[in-house]
């Protein structure tokens, strides 16, 4: 198809990536290659891959390449579907993958969830809420990648607007049309500017003078990538939030900076807690205006916040 | 010394001579039948390197290195001053002054890494774990401090009180390291 003899396919639960990444490859004659495929393929690796990348970071940089290699390699050889695992990231330099992104509203997922499993609604808003929090964690630590980003992929689609069928005849037309892939050119200059991903509209200015200091020592970050639900009402709508400012992947911790005065941060602090309660598995950091004083002093910057 | 921007007396002279040489003494232990690099970071580390490599009875070889200090308009961080050594097999033990947030450190480790030693370690005078970012080891400390600002023995306030034997608190008009260092028991 054109240019194109992979296509990697990233979807939010229950978005109906699954059966149009099916679809496609069937249509195509490509490969299909789910979560059991992918495992299997990584086991016969020469170097017997693990399925997930390690956690050290050093180990994992190595991963990372080695699979990256070891797709690139798959790519010239046979033409296939990849669904999920990271591969809009593992092969945003090829020249040869289309990156698919597959979506759909909240209300719309809820609905088949609620018809899948037999749940109601409150339920099945805990089951989708804790699986779009394992899947975006997933690529966040591994990958750092802010996967619901439209910059990573060729195409967007909406399955409330488009059923499978009609789903995969979009895609194929846009194959068609894309006659020169430079998305992976367009991944590397994001990936050399920092690690924003897109501009960011900090804000407060404090935010962005931590954003540069992480620049500096090359800590790779994400700012607000996630929104923890913190509070539902009886009918499963979430009625409070909390998005820490910034996620640092290397190290799987957020960070929240509070440069108010003590008095007005205990509506925040109220926040955190709540946080740590219902999510004890997230690491986050509060800087409050005191410990940021400190930083800006040891790196000699004026303390100019409000 | 009668400064006016200086707060209380954290770290007599002979608490701090005590606790080097007990953490000389942990190194020794480690590093017997090696002969690790000691990289001491400039500048901070300099007086801390002095006191505790000469109560090391461990051979060893001394080397530094400087960062560039974070300036609005510079990108990233960048080594100023290089080590002279190939550190390719080498154990190397860096010197800090302070680790707080662990950003500049978590920089160090990773540039060093790349070079491919055995091993690569970290020795700082003070450990301030409630200021930390970055997730970092250190492996040897001489005090660890909660989060408070302090100068003295290599550590700097606008370039002065580097030459202080002990380590004291900046003035603090607040009250909140006095009474922080009161629950430590300090504060003289």
């Amino acid at each position: 198809m054109g240019n194109f003899s992979v296509i990697t396919v990233s979807r939010e639960v229950e978005s109906l990536g699954d059966e149009v990444a099916l679809r496609l490859a069937k249509r195509l004659g490509y490969e299909f290659i789910n979560r059991e495929k992918w495992v299997a393929i990584l086991r016969d690796h020469r170097d017997s891959l693990s399925p997930d990348p390690p956690e050290e970071e050093k180990e994992r940089e190595e991963w990372v390449k080695a699979v990256g290699e070891l797709l690139q390699g798959m790519a010239e050889r046979r033409a296939f579907v990849l669904l999920g695992r990271g591969g809009q990231k593992l092969l945003a330099q090829c020249s040869f993958a289309f990156h698919l992104l597959v979506v759909a509203p909240v209300p719309v997922r809820l609905r088949r969830i609620m018809q899948r499993y037999k749940q109601d609604e409150v339920t099945a808003s805990r089951i989708l809420a804790e699986q779009d929090r394992q899947r975006e964690r997933f690529l966040l630590r591994f990958f750092g990648v802010d996967w619901r980003n439209p910059l990573h992929y060729h195409l967007v689609v909406n399955t409330a607007f488009y059923d499978v069928e009609e789903s995969c005849q979009l895609v194929l037309e846009a194959m068609k049309r894309t006659s020169a892939p430079s998305l992976g050119e367009q991944a590397s200059f994001f990936e050399t500017s920092g690690f924003m991903e897109r501009p960011v509209a900090f804000s407060h200015p404090s935010e962005e003078e931590f954003a540069r200091i992480l620049d500096f020592y090359g800590i790779r970050w994400l700012y607000e990538p996630r929104t923890f639900p913190l509070e539902w009402d009886s009918e499963g709508n979430v009625v409070e939030a909390f998005a820490p400012d910034f996620y640092l992947p290397d190290f799987d911790l957020f960070v929240e900076l509070t440069t108010q005065r003590q008095k007005l941060v205990w509506r925040k602090n109220r926040k955190v807690r709540k946080l740590r309660e219902l999510y004890p598995e997230v690491k986050i950091k509060v800087i409050y205006a005191r410990d940021y004083e400190h930083i800006l002093r040891k790196f000699d910057l004026e303390e100019n916040h409000e | 010394m009668n400064d006016p921007r200086l707060g209380k007396l954290v770290f007599t002279w002979e608490e701090i001579k005590q606790r080097v040489q007990e953490v000389a003494q942990e190194i020794d232990e480690d590093y017997t039948g090696r002969r690790p690099v000691l990289i001491a970071i400039l500048r901070g580390a300099v007086y801390f390197a002095v006191d505790l490599t000469r109560c090391l009875t461990v051979p060893f070889d001394l080397d530094f290195m400087a960062l560039s200090p974070f300036r609005p308009g510079l990108r990233r961080a960048e080594i100023e001053k290089d080590v002279d050594i190939d550190l390719k097999g080498r154990d190397i033990l860096i010197l800090e002054d302070i680790v707080d947030t662990g950003l500049t450190l978590n920089f160090l480790v990773r540039s060093l890494e790349r070079r491919l030693p055995q091993s690569v370690r970290v020795c700082s005078f003070l450990n301030c774990p409630a200021r930390r970012i970055a997730d970092i080891t250190v492996h040897y400390f001489c005090f660890e401090i909660p989060d408070i600002y302090v100068v003295g023995y290599g550590l700097d306030f606008q370039g002065d009180f580097r030459n202080l034997r002990e380590i004291y608190t900046l003035h603090d008009p607040s009250g909140r390291s006095t009474q922080i260092l009161k629950e430590m028991g300090k504060g003289r």
